[in-house]
Formats: C-alpha cells, structure tokens, sequence
C-alpha cells in the first residue's frame, strides 16, 4: 500500500526542514522557482499517485494561472491575495470542464487528450494575441506586492510566500490522500471497474481529482509570473507539462513529498548543467529510464527503503 | 473564398492530410498489437525529416532519403524496443509510455545538438519541382506526389493487413496476443517488427513533410499532438480511422490557414474536442 500515514509524521518534518534549509544551500531565487514548480509538481504527483492518472498537460493549468494571474494583477489592478486566490479557481474550473470531457475516454486515449489539450491550450495563447501578448507573454507587472500588511518585495519574501504555498498545498494533499476520499481515488487507481460497480461514481471522483489538480498547477503558475514580474509563454508550452512530470516522476509520486525532492533535483541539476552542457536534458532523459526500470518510486522512496533497510536489520539485531 | 484558392487549399489539405495519415497509421498499428501510445513517435518522424535534409545536404538529391529515412528510423525502433521496452512489457502501460518519451527527449536532444537548434529548408526533389495544369489551374507537381504516394503505401498496407498471412496473424495478435502466442508464433518477434514498422511510417511520413515544411527540432511535439489528434478523431486502431482522421484534419488546417493563419493550428485542436463531445468514440471508432 502506499497510502500515507496521518499529519504529524516524517515526511511532512522532512519537507518543512527541506523547505527551511532550502534558500540557504542554495541562491534564494532558485529557492524560489523551486518551491514554486515543487506546487506545479504536486499537480502531477497528485494525480498519478492517488488516482493514477498519468498527465502530460499540467501545463496548460500553469499557463491559464500564469495568464490569468498576470492579467489581473498588472489589468484589473487586484491584490496579491485575491490575484492568486482568482488564479487558482480559474485553472480549477478550466481543469473541472476539461476534465469532464477527458474522462469520458479511459486508459491510452485519455493521457493522449491531456498532451492534445495542453497542445490546444499553447496555440490558443498564439492565436489570441491580443489578450496574451503572444510570443513576447505580458511584461509590466508590479514588483512590490502586499500580503497582509507584510511587504512582499525581494527574493527572500518571494521564498517565504512560495515556501508557504507550498507547505499549504502539500498538507493539503497529504490530508486529502488520508481522507475517506482519498481511499476511493486508491480504489479507482487499484481497480477501477470495480469501483463502478460497487457503485462509485468514478468519472465525478477523476473530475473532482483533475479539477483540484488543475487548481493546484494554476496556483502555482500565478506565483510564478510574481516572481518573474512577466508571463512567459512558455509556461503554456508543452515542454512545461512535460517538465512538471518529469519533476514528478524523479521525486517519485507515491508521496507528495517527492514534489518537492524532484522539483530540487531537477532545478538544481539544471542551474549546475546548463552553463557546462546545453543538452543536459538527454542526461534527464537516461535517469528517467533507469527511474522506470529500476526505482519507480522515484528519489523519494530511496528514504523508505534505506528506513525498511534498518528497520529489518534492528528486528533481526 | 476564390475557386482557384479553394482548390487550390482542398489539395494543400489532402496533402497534408495523407501525410498525417502515414503518421498517424504507424502509431494506431503499433498500439493496435502493443496497446500503448508510442510516445516518441513524433521524434521517429523529426528524426527522418532530418535524415531527408542531411541526404540532401550531403548528396544534393531526395531520393535516397525516401529509403535511408523509414530504414533508418526502424533501425533506431529496433535498438529501442530490443535494449528497452521489451524489458517493461510486465510492467504497467504507463511505464512504455514513459520509457518511449524519454527517448523522444534524448532524439531530440541529439539533433539539436548534431544540426544546431534553428530550422533549415529542404528542397523539393528536382524531378518534382515544376507545376502540374489541373485544367485551367496550375498546382505544384510535389505535392500531388506526396498525395500518390501515401495512397500507394496505404493500398499496400491495406493489403498486408487484410490479405497476407503476416496481416492475419497482426489482427489476431491485436485480439489477443497471448493466444496467437499459444498458437506457436513468436509473439515477442512480431512485436519487435510492428514497432519498428511503425516507426518506419513515421519516417516515411517525416521524409515526405520536408520539403512541404523544412526542418526544425520542435516539430516532433507538434506532429506528435496532432498524430494524437487523428488517432483520437478517427478512432485508434484501424487503418480507415488513421485515414479519416487524417484528411479531415489536413484539410481543417489548411482552409483555416487562409481564413485565420494565427488560429490554424488552434481549429484542429478545436475539432478534436467536438468529435470527443458528440461522439467520444472517435468518427469510426467503438467504444
């Protein structure tokens, strides 16, 4: 079983410590867009471990949030708070509507229409230029944002507004995947026709799944052009679907701590890879077949095994 | 809409349109026996559209490209299903899927790196680069010859499937693998060659598109997106889906390219998610 065990437990202490040395191992700006896409990640670790809905369009999510959230902060002149707040709902409801039409169709067809979708979503941004600014995204958004009174200007106040919608989202899952339910998406992951015949309305329970996690990506797309203080379009690019996988598949997906270890890996790797070699994405390429072949719980299950390792070794000791 | 630019579009979408189908047919045949989505079929098709600029480059004519493209993308098929995904088949459909898209990423990867990440042109092959009169209308010779020859390859294919023994024992192994397996043929040697025969279509199709397209290293996502898209609107799986599919979204994408050039590749994308809303099996799909 890879159901996780309830609030307060290891993973989530070994998550806050990651998030609190995090800005001091490594330059606050990359602190930030890691914590920043470990949120996007969680999108895809939500769904492929709970339910197991393998995405390739998270993306379009972290576009449409990346859009929106730039739109209204730098247009419709809304706060920080709300900006965000609007964002996620907006991916949300966007991820809910999709969502309904791609669980019509099961198995292969439906992880080809979230690729397909996520393509649909990046040429729409291409052909309304007029709202997106097409490929030159939306420049001109404030710098200096406000959060409760507390001044949001600077790397490290980005790291701890980032940081804390991270924490928010991961206790959220955490929870959800604990709750009542989060044992019928294990179900419908384990064996879906059985869950529709013992009753289970199973195309809500995806809908609701793929709505949440559409907000989740959302969320984490407006937080990303407040950083920025633009909207690229490249964050409503396919490539950023697949890299949000990619993240989720080397953190591994069975805990959604391991957002947060392969949003790390991969932007660390990154920062230290693109300088000396601009192809490194061949070398993540090879680590993602040998995560395949060999450890599919990604980086984060090398903890458990190490653990289960001592554990079995202490009871024969 | 003039007459002359109607046809002349109609032809344009045909044309596309059966090279979509070539791309398109490859992937439904290897899900067809494999059951999962081959995910770097985009990058088999970028890979011989490559093939087909260096052939150029290097010996000034096509023609070899349209043998060396298809032959060498199976080869590179063969390599990847004989080193990795025959070891996944045990494991869940999720794991092919990724396997083949991580190495969709390393093609990728080693074309920027092998012929840099801008685009280049590919000639027309110079037999082909005059105009044909169609009547009182005149239409480049190429294109009609990319028309003749995907429905050459789909008549050929056709007849392999439906006609042939190896046909026979395809559509068998699509019902069921394990029983065509207990029949005592070697199941894991068909599987080897659908997969590299699918990707040799993709290269087909690859080395067919670039002259119409040029090359660059980011069309294996597009052509991959919207082999998807054919697949999803003609329905996965048979040869006559793959050629629907094909030529209604060539044809789309080519009469929107005169009405809203931004928005064409938008409209397919459109059209895909109409056919799922009225009729989620696909055109010619079952459910």
């Amino acid at each position: 079983m890879r159901d996780m065990p309830r609030f307060p437990d290891l993973s989530s202490a070994v998550v806050l410590a990651g998030l609190a040395v995090l800005p001091f191992l490594v330059p606050v700006t990359l602190a930030v867009q890691i914590a920043i896409f470990a949120t996007g990640t969680l999108s895809v670790t939500l769904l492929l471990g709970s339910i197991g809905l393998l995405s390739f369009g998270q993306g379009l999510y972290l576009g449409l949030g990346a859009y929106a959230g730039g739109l209204l902060l730098r247009d419709a002149g809304l706060g920080l708070v709300p900006s965000l707040v609007v964002a996620t709902l907006a991916a949300a409801a966007l991820a809910g509507l999709l969502g309904s039409v791609i669980v019509r169709r099961h198995g292969v067809y439906f992880v080809m229409l979230t690729l397909a979708f996520a393509q649909m979503g990046h040429f729409a941004t291409l052909a309304f230029k007029d709202v997106t600014g097409g490929e030159n995204g939306l420049s001109g958004l404030p710098r200096r944002f406000d959060l409760f009174g507390l001044p949001i200007e600077g790397p490290l106040s980005l790291y701890g507004l980032s940081a804390g919608a991270f924490l928010l989202v991961f206790l959220l899952v955490q929870r959800l995947v604990a709750s009542p339910f989060g044992s019928v998406l294990a179900a419908i992951r384990e064996n879906e026709p059985r869950c529709a015949v013992l009753g289970y309305p199973v195309a809500r329970y995806k809908t609701a799944a793929l709505a949440l996690a559409g907000g989740i990506a959302g969320l984490a797309g407006a937080l990303h052009v407040v950083f920025l203080g633009f909207v690229p379009p490249s964050d409503a690019d396919l490539e950023m679907s697949q890299r949000l996988l990619v993240m989720a598949l080397i953190g591994g997906v069975g805990s959604p701590g391991g957002a947060l270890a392969g949003a790390a890996f991969y932007m660390i790797v990154s920062e230290a890879l693109s300088e000396i070699w601009p192809r490194w994405m061949a070398l993540i390429a090879l680590l993602l077949i040998g995560l395949v072949l060999f450890l599919p719980g990604g980086l984060w299950s090398v903890g458990g095994r190490i653990a289960a390792l001592r554990h079995r070794e202490a009871a024969r000791g | 809409m003039s007459a002359q630019l109607l046809l002349f579009q109609v032809l344009n979408g045909t044309g596309i349109g059966m090279i979509y189908f070539l791309l398109s047919v490859g992937l439904t045949l290897i899900f067809g026996l494999l059951r999962f989505v081959n995910f770097a079929h985009g990058a088999f098709y970028m890979a011989a559209a490559y093939i087909a600029y260096a052939v150029a480059v290097w010996t000034g004519t096509f023609w070899w490209a349209l043998v060396l493209g298809p032959l060498l993308v199976a080869a590179l098929a063969l390599v990847v299903e004989r080193t990795l995904l025959r070891h996944t088949y045990a494991l869940p459909h999720e794991s092919q899927i990724l396997i083949t898209f991580a190495v969709a990423l390393i093609i990728q990867e080693g074309i920027i790196l092998l012929f840099s990440p801008l685009g280049h042109n590919v000639p027309v092959p110079e037999a082909l680069s005059g105009i044909v009169f169609l009547g009182p209308y005149v239409y480049p010779a190429y294109r009609l010859a990319v028309v003749g020859a995907a429905v050459l390859v789909g008549v050929v294919l056709w007849v392999a499937i439906e006609r042939t023994r190896l046909g026979s024992i395809l559509r068998a192994g699509s019902e069921s693998a394990e029983m065509v397996g207990l029949l005592g043929i070697n199941v894991d040697r068909v599987f080897m060659a659908t997969f590299a025969l699918g990707a040799a279509l993709a290269g087909l199709a690859g080395v067919l598109a670039a002259p119409l397209r040029g090359v660059e290293p980011f069309m294996s996502s597009e052509a991959l997106g919207i082999a998807f898209v054919v697949v999803v609107v003609g329905g996965l799986g048979t040869l006559s889906g793959a050629l629907v599919g094909g030529l209604l979204i060539g044809l789309i994408q080519s009469l929107m390219s005169t009405l809203w050039p931004e928005g064409a590749q938008l409209m397919i994308y459109a059209a895909m998610a109409l056919v799922i809303l009225l009729r989620p099996a696909g055109l010619l799909g079952r459910l």
